[in-house]
């Protein structure tokens, strides 16, 4: 059920594709030009300088989103943005300055967002006042991007040491073929412009065809073949394996992404922009057991919704904000970010690694020491993080429940020592309680030589996986929103960033639970079922002139109703007038999803008044209809049970500790004591190719 | 993951640098002179580029000096439009300035965007070459060689990973006794400048093994030679500036070695001394191949200073003329063959066997500029400090800025210092200052400067206590200068000048 290569640093699909596939592909297909492409410098220093910005983004200083759940498949998204142009040097405005109006003064491009190619959906940004902003088109984007490509691709000629050096492929490139290099660069123009190629399936004008391969020699230079091979050649001297991924990451991300460039007058610094992304739509795990155990039993259904997000590194602050129909209500919400999970993730191949040194020949002890003070300082500076949040947490669920708060009361943990602390820990246990402990040991001196100490050996290894398993990088931040129909998240970067050097964006899974809490539909179905069990009971009471044919075998003379069509009209006018007031919503919203089960309650009773109804008309004899009403008294009793244990259900529900959700981190679940197994959501809503 | 996209955003960010019609090549100049070179004279007079820098060479982007043995080295850089391309480096023939003794060489580079570093993880690394003050022999230079041959292979063979700096003489780091410990606050007084290496190695945050193959490396080398060792304190929440013993120095060890490598070699110190300037575009490996190749033709190094200024790496080499040799011989510039046979010639003090390891391709596209011989002169510095005994010793103090670029310019602020600091001592020198402009338009510099104080301090208590008060005072100083200047506005500008390295990050 959980996604892979989520939330876990692991590349998404726009990342995955290898740009340099495709750039061979085109240098193979494309027609060889014969003049070089035709962009300025101006050009290419305004798509270096948009490309930079919008990597960084360290002019957004804040990000809020708002999201609306229409349906249970879409979703809507508005995102506004503080800009501060003041974070943008004064070398960098020059490239990014447009050309001035008459009478007014400089205006600057400047990269607010990035949004996927495939969300072709136009986007109408705004300022506060509500006027709209001007946006770079996005064939001028493709433009300055392909120059910027073009400028890069030059740059690395020009350095590469073998330019000046006769007969080498680079050399050749820079000045006597450069018709290879000219198709190098149009191959890049070409993908940047169209975007990457299919992963599968037909590609390029070569699946269709069947080409002879050339015979014997190398050909004349002339030839389209020497060119391209030349072009090859050049890619393999310029980037070889080894160095290539930064050019490919930035050459995937720009035929993967479209930049959301918008114009800024710079006599006003501080903006404030908001703009509605394209609709997003939700993907649907697949859980089929789960979702029929849901729709038949009495589970209290609950609406799971994930939200995937990419929050920029240099974003001081975050807001999320989801709006649901008024009529549902937010259980749960959660939402999880993996801010330190680089710093964790060196932390625990620096353990490995010593895990692995320690076992052959011992390392210096002073050396040793050394590692395992920088792995112990560091695991409790994460300690102390997560011990934070999960203070956190424990109060936002004790505010949710007084039951979970008296559950967060009583969770204060036996004082651990020293010995049992470093014994916990080798043995795997990586919770926030024992990493508290640790934190606790460790600044108050009680880790010191830790050489000698029981951590420096076969510990290392379970201390590792430990660390992986717990997902100690991801951090939690809970809900603040006084709503009921409404949630809000506020995440903030950590005053001290554990990566200051990193730009990779932050990303952040949003966990709203939805459900429908009292007055729900239940307590009216509930309702409903108990009176129509009434009148069934009062009909068969009247029939039968006393109460024993509920609980005897014997059949009570003269049972036959002597008027059968007041009986009839009876059993069909009062579940149909007690329905009608029900609320039973499209099974397509939100609302009828949660509502499912209980509008199947609410049916199965007026199908028994109806059996009851028609065995009222058409049975004639004493016994038949005996039976008839006790099945019905049994139907309905049934389903009246099935409406407690919807509400025992939802009581255990409301009193769950923590979501039961693989996206949130494990180190959450373990505190919450038994961890059980993760639950599939209903829809996955993923923006993270939008930055 | 995160290491991709880093030096995906360092690319882009690089290439953008360069991309401006104002900014796509770099101009350089190099000075070798004696010391105490004036920072703000350093571009009198000014470089023949075309087009003229004019006003702009107030404000380099880059500014490195580094100062020993009274020797002393400069390198200015400046981001500016592009000329007809012809090599992706070059450096002009040496060029007499205002000052006695002194050349400048101009050089030109395209924009490198090919060498990437970021997010890496630095190692730090102090190696003691000796416990007494700093007085090298020939000898001495030719282990200092040998040494820093090894520590540059071992940084690419097991770190795989970039010299981002290296100096040598620095000043030594001695650990406080546990029974003066006190809170750790304080820590005891350093020479400025002692027998030691200083090296920092930029490894791949997510290849601890390639890290931890690199520093047991450096052990190994240590105890081969007796060194001591320390490495970066990395435990959470420390300060480039505090180190972690790792190992002692071991005098007889050092000394055993010193006489088994080079029997024949004299045990005086140097009189003469040149500078070798070795340029290039920045590569993995380039100060383990220049380094080695020199020690290989029986060079020892009196000091030495590797960093990279705009990608364009600069190995600056203080060699011991051989003796006997030629004192009389020119500055000089050329290509590297040419170079290191005028390296060999002049400044050989041992029969190497000259063995010509590596490979040839791996030179290419370097240049060396060669200085004239000149005089050494050695600082006076006790076994430790020399405090208690006369108080008349250099002190270090660390000064680090930041200011808005184009406002005031690097080597202005450090003239502005240094006349400040004239006032309460004797003798000032800046020994070692960089300052890049970098992130948010912001010149953000570091430098060591060494001083006699003109009171000498009757005690170590009494020399901790003045140097703190001229710190605080010059500090407080430029500041008020730099306002009355108004050439920078209000709170923009950062400035720190401290007896203590750790306390400039605070």
């Amino acid at each position: 059920m959980r996604v892979s290569g989520r939330l876990t640093g692991s590349p998404g699909p726009a990342a995955r594709a290898d740009p340099f596939r495709d750039l061979r592909a085109l240098i193979e297909t494309l027609p060889v030009p014969s003049a070089p492409p035709t962009y300025t410098q101006r050009e290419a220093a305004l798509g270096l300088a948009l490309m930079d910005l919008s990597l960084r983004l360290e002019h957004v200083p804040r990000v809020a989103e708002h999201l609306t759940l229409i349906d249970r498949g879409h979703m809507t998204r508005s995102v506004s943005v503080d800009v501060d142009l003041h974070a943008i040097a004064a070398t960098q405005r020059r490239r990014i300055m447009a050309p001035a109006d008459a009478g007014r003064g400089t205006s600057l491009w400047i990269p607010v967002s990035r949004y996927s190619r495939s969300d072709l959906a136009p986007v109408v940004v705004k300022d506060s006042t509500g006027v709209v902003v001007p946006r770079f088109t996005q064939r001028d984007s493709n433009r300055v991007t392909a120059a910027a490509f073009v400028r890069l691709l030059s740059m690395l000629i020009d350095a590469h040491r073998d330019v000046t050096v006769r007969d080498t492929v680079v050399h050749k490139l820079r000045h006597t073929h450069q018709r290879s290099r000219w198709l190098i660069e149009a191959a890049i123009a070409e993908l940047v412009t169209a975007g990457s190629l299919p992963e599968t399936g037909i590609r390029t004008p070569f699946d269709y065809a069947r080409v002879a391969p050339a015979d014997g020699g190398p050909g004349r230079e002339v030839d389209a073949r020497a060119i391209r091979d030349l072009a090859f050649a050049g890619i393999e001297e310029l980037w070889p394996l080894d160095t290539r991924l930064p050019f490919a990451h930035l050459l995937g991300l720009a035929c993967s992404q479209f930049m959301l460039v918008v114009l800024l007058d710079s006599a006003h610094p501080r903006r404030f922009l908001r703009w509605d992304a394209p609709l997003l739509p939700a993907h649907r795990p697949r859980a089929p057991v789960q979702r029929f155990v849901q729709s038949v039993l009495p589970v209290n259904r609950e609406f799971v919704v994930e939200y995937e997000t990419a929050i920029p590194r240099s974003v001081g602050a975050y807001h999320l904000t989801v709006e649901v129909n008024e009529e549902v209500s937010v259980r749960r919400f959660v939402m999880s970010s993996d801010v330190d999970d680089d710093f964790v993730q060196t932390l625990t191949q620096d353990v490995e690694m010593l895990a692995e040194a320690s076992a052959g020949q011992a390392p210096h002890r002073k050396l040793l020491e050394l590692e395992l003070q920088g792995i112990a300082s560091r695991l409790a500076e994460i300690g102390r993080r997560r011990l934070t949040d999960l203070t956190n947490y424990r109060r936002y669920i004790a505010e949710r429940h007084r039951s979970l708060a008296a559950t967060a009361a009583g969770s204060r943990a036996e004082g651990m020592t020293s010995d049992e602390v470093v014994a916990a820990l080798g043995r795997g246990d990586c919770s926030v309680p024992v990493l508290a402990a640790f934190a606790a040991h460790y600044s108050a001196d009680g880790m010191r030589h830790l050489a000698r100490s029981p951590l420096a050996g076969v510990a290392l290894r379970p201390l590792a996986a430990g660390i992986r398993h717990h997902q100690l990088g991801h951090d939690i931040t809970t809900d603040n929103d006084p709503r009921e129909h409404g949630a809000h998240a506020h995440w903030r970067r950590p005053n001290l960033d554990l990566s200051p050097h990193s730009t990779e964006p932050v990303r952040a899974v949003a966990y709203l639970s939805l459900a429908d809490e009292a007055p729900a539909l239940i307590e009216s179905i509930t309702r409903v079922v108990a009176g129509l069990a009434l009148v069934v009971l009062g009909i068969g009471t009247l029939l039968t002139g006393g109460v024993r044919w509920l609980y005897s075998a014997q059949i009570a003379p003269d049972s036959i109703p002597q008027q059968a069509d007041a009986v009839v009209a009876v059993l069909l006018l009062v579940p149909g007038l007690l329905i009608a007031r029900l609320d039973l919503p499209s099974t397509h919203s939100v609302l009828g999803q949660l509502r499912q089960f209980q509008r199947s309650l609410a049916i199965a009773s007026v199908v028994v008044t109806t059996g009851l109804a028609i065995a009222a008309g058409a049975v004639h004899t004493d016994h038949a209809i005996t039976r008839a009403f006790q099945a019905g008294v049994a139907v309905l009793g049934l389903i009246l049970l099935c409406c407690l244990l919807e509400f025992v259900a939802r009581r255990a529900r409301r009193r769950s500790p923590v979501p039961r959700c693989a996206r949130l981190p494990r180190w959450l679940s373990v505190a919450a004591g038994r961890p059980r197994r993760p639950r599939a959501p209903d829809a996955v809503f993923d923006a993270r190719g939008e930055v | 993951m995160a290491v991709h996209t880093s030096r995906s955003s360092e690319l882009a960010r690089i290439a953008a640098e360069a991309a401006g019609a104002d900014t796509s090549s770099v101009r350089l100049r190099l000075v070798h002179g004696p010391a105490g070179l004036a920072p703000d004279g350093l571009t009198r007079p000014l470089p023949a580029f075309d087009p003229p820098l004019h006003d702009l060479a107030q404000w380099p982007s880059d500014f490195w000096l580094f100062s020993v043995a009274g020797l002393a080295m400069a390198v200015c850089a400046w981001p500016t439009p592009a000329t007809v391309f012809t090599e992706p480096f070059e450096v002009g023939a040496p060029q007499p300035t205002d000052r006695a003794e002194t050349v400048a060489y101009d050089g030109f580079s395209v924009p490198i965007p090919g060498f990437l570093n970021e997010p890496n993880r630095r190692i730090d690394a102090l190696l003691t070459l000796n416990s007494t003050h700093w007085a090298p022999s020939y000898r001495d230079c030719l282990v200092t060689g040998a040494v820093l041959a090894q520590i540059c292979e071992l940084a690419v063979e097991r770190g795989h990973g970039p010299i981002v700096h290296l100096h040598t003489p620095v000043a030594p780091f001695v650990d406080q006794q546990v029974s003066a410990r006190g809170d750790g606050s304080h820590e005891r007084l350093r020479d400025a400048v002692g027998p030691c290496v200083r090296l920092s190695v930029a490894v791949n945050p997510h290849e601890p093994t390639a890290r931890f193959d690199f520093e047991q490396g450096l052990v190994a080398i240590a105890e081969e030679y007796g060194l001591g060792l320390k490495l970066n304190d990395r435990r959470f929440n420390r300060v480039p500036g505090e180190w972690f013993s790792i190992r002692g120095f071991d005098r007889e060890r050092y000394r055993q070695v010193r006489a088994r490598m080079f029997p024949d070699t004299p045990m005086h110190l140097p009189k003469h001394a040149m500078i070798a300037s070795v340029i290039g575009p920045a590569r993995l490996g380039m100060a383990a191949d220049v380094i080695a190749r020199i020690r290989a033709n029986g060079v020892g190094v009196l000091a030495a200073a590797v960093s990279s200024v705009r990608k364009v790496g600069f190995i600056n080499l203080v060699l011991p003329m051989g003796e006997g040799a030629d004192l009389g011989t020119p500055a000089w510039s050329g290509p590297w063959d040419d170079g290191v046979k005028l390296i060999a010639e002049r400044c050989r003090s041992f029969d190497a066997d000259g063995a010509d390891h590596g490979d040839h391709g791996a030179f290419a596209g370097f240049k060396v500029a060669l200085s004239q011989p000149m005089q050494c002169s050695y600082p006076q510095s006790s076994r430790r400090t020399g405090a208690s005994v006369t108080g008349r010793v250099p002190y270090p103090l660390w000064l680090r800025w930041e200011l808005p670029n184009r406002t005031v310019g690097s080597p202005l602020l450090l003239t502005m210092v240094r006349e400040n600091l004239g006032l309460y001592a004797e003798h000032t020198e800046i020994a070692y200052a960089q300052a890049r402009a970098g992130r948010g338009d912001v010149v953000r510099g570091r430098a060591k400067l060494v001083v006699l104080l003109a009171q000498p301090p009757r005690d170590v208590a009494d020399a901790h206590a003045v140097l703190n008060e001229v710190a605080e005072r010059v500090q407080e100083r430029t500041l008020e200068q730099l306002s009355d200047m108004r050439l920078v506005g209000p709170g923009r500008v950062s400035l720190r000048l401290s007896p203590r390295e750790r306390w400039l990050t605070t």
